[in-house]
C-alpha cells in the first residue's frame, strides 16, 4: 500500500529519518566500540537499512527523505561508553516514532510499526539502558 | 514524542438490547412490551487483567527470592504504570496478591518471568494491531515495547545468577 495522506506520510518519514540517523550513529559508534559491541553496531547498520527500505516502500518515491550527509546524536559519541549510551537513547526515541506510525496506519503496516517499537526498546536495553514503562529518548 | 499521558485504553460496558415487560396504569389493559437497552456490566480488559497478574508474579518472585528485589521491583513498578494506563485504580493495585513462582529455584523462576513477559509483549502487540483508536494504539505500542525490553533485562538477571541456583 502506498500512503498519500500527509499526516500518515509524515509519521513514516519521521521513522525513515530516525532510522537514517541511527544508521549514521552506528557508523560513528563502530569506530569507538570493540569486539561484540562493534559487531552488533555493524550488524544493525544492515538491519536498519532493511527497515528503511521497508518503510520507503510505503510512500511514494518523491516523499522518501534523502539520507542526510551527517547527523549529530543528542549524546555525542567520543568513547565506547558514550557510543552505547547514544545508541540506547536513539533506540528509545524510536519507540515513540514507531508508536506514532502505528497509530496512523493499519493492518500489516501497523504491525510492522509495533514490531519496530518493540525491537527498538529491546535494543536500547541491549545497549545498556534500563527498561522504561514508556520508553522515550529523554 | 510523548508517551501516553492518560488512561487511553479503557474497555467500557456494552449495551445489549432487551425487551422488558412493564406495567400499565389500568388493570383492564394488558402489560406493554417496550424495547430498552440496559447496560451490561463492564467487561474486564484482558490486557489489564494480564498486567495485574504480571505484577502478582513479580511480587511472588520477590517474596520467594528476595535477592532479586532490585531489578524485579523496578520492572513491577513499570507494570503498575502500564496497569494505570489501562485503567487500574490504586485500590486494585493495592489488592494484588503475590503469585508464587512454580519453580523452586531462582534461575527457573526468572525463566518463568521471561516467558510471561514475552507472552505479554505479544498480547499487547496483537491488541495494538486491533485497537480502534489512535490513542489506544499508541498506548498499547508503548506498553508492548516496554514489555519486550524486559526480556533482555531479565536475561541479564538470569545470566548473573550462579548456574546451580
Amino acid at each position: 500500500m502506498t500512503y498519500t495522506d500527509p499526516a500518515v506520510v509524515s509519521t513514516i518519514q519521521n521513522a525513515i529519518r530516525a532510522e537514517q540517523n541511527y544508521v549514521y550513529a552506528c557508523g560513528i559508534a563502530g569506530a569507538e566500540l570493540k569486539g561484540g559491541g562493534r559487531r552488533r553496531a555493524v550488524a544493525q547498520i544492515a538491519e536498519r537499512q532493511q527497515r528503511i527500505q521497508a518503510l520507503a516502500a510505503l510512500i511514494s518515491e518523491a516523499d522518501v527523505p534523502t539520507t542526510p550527509p551527517a547527523f549529530s546524536p543528542p549524546i555525542a559519541i567520543d568513547s565506547a561508553r558514550s557510543a552505547r549510551a547514544s545508541l540506547a537513547q536513539l533506540n528509545n526515541a524510536l519507540v515513540g516514532v514507531y508508536a506514532d506510525m502505528a497509530a496512523s496506519t493499519e493492518g500489516v503496516d501497523r504491525a510492522f510499526a509495533v514490531a519496530g517499537a518493540q525491537s527498538s526498546a529491546r535494543t536500547a536495553v541491549q545497549w545498556g539502558a534500563p527498561s522504561q514503562a514508556f520508553p522515550t529518548g529523554d | 514524542m510523548l508517551p501516553p499521558t492518560r488512561r487511553a485504553v479503557l474497555v467500557g460496558g456494552f449495551a445489549a438490547g432487551a425487551t422488558l415487560i412493564v406495567g400499565c396504569s389500568s388493570s383492564s389493559e394488558q402489560p406493554e412490551a417496550i424495547e430498552v437497552e440496559p447496560t451490561a456490566p463492564p467487561q474486564p480488559d484482558p490486557n489489564l487483567l494480564d498486567e495485574l497478574a504480571l505484577i502478582g508474579a513479580y511480587l511472588g518472585a520477590v517474596e520467594a527470592f528476595p535477592e532479586l528485589r532490585g531489578t524485579l521491583a523496578t520492572i513491577a513498578d513499570q507494570h503498575r504504570a502500564h496497569a494505570r494506563e489501562l485503567g487500574a485504580t490504586e485500590t486494585e493495585l493495592a489488592a494484588i496478591t503475590p503469585i508464587p513462582p512454580s519453580a523452586a529455584n531462582v534461575r527457573p523462576a526468572v525463566t518463568e518471568l521471561i516467558k510471561r513477559e514475552r507472552s505479554a509483549a505479544d498480547m499487547r502487540a496483537e491488541s495494538a494491531a486491533g485497537a480502534e483508536n489512535g490513542e489506544s494504539v499508541r498506548a498499547l505500542t508503548f506498553i508492548a515495547a516496554s514489555e519486550a525490553s524486559h526480556v533482555p533485562e531479565l536475561r541479564d538477571v538470569r545470566r548473573a545468577l550462579k548456574d546451580d541456583s
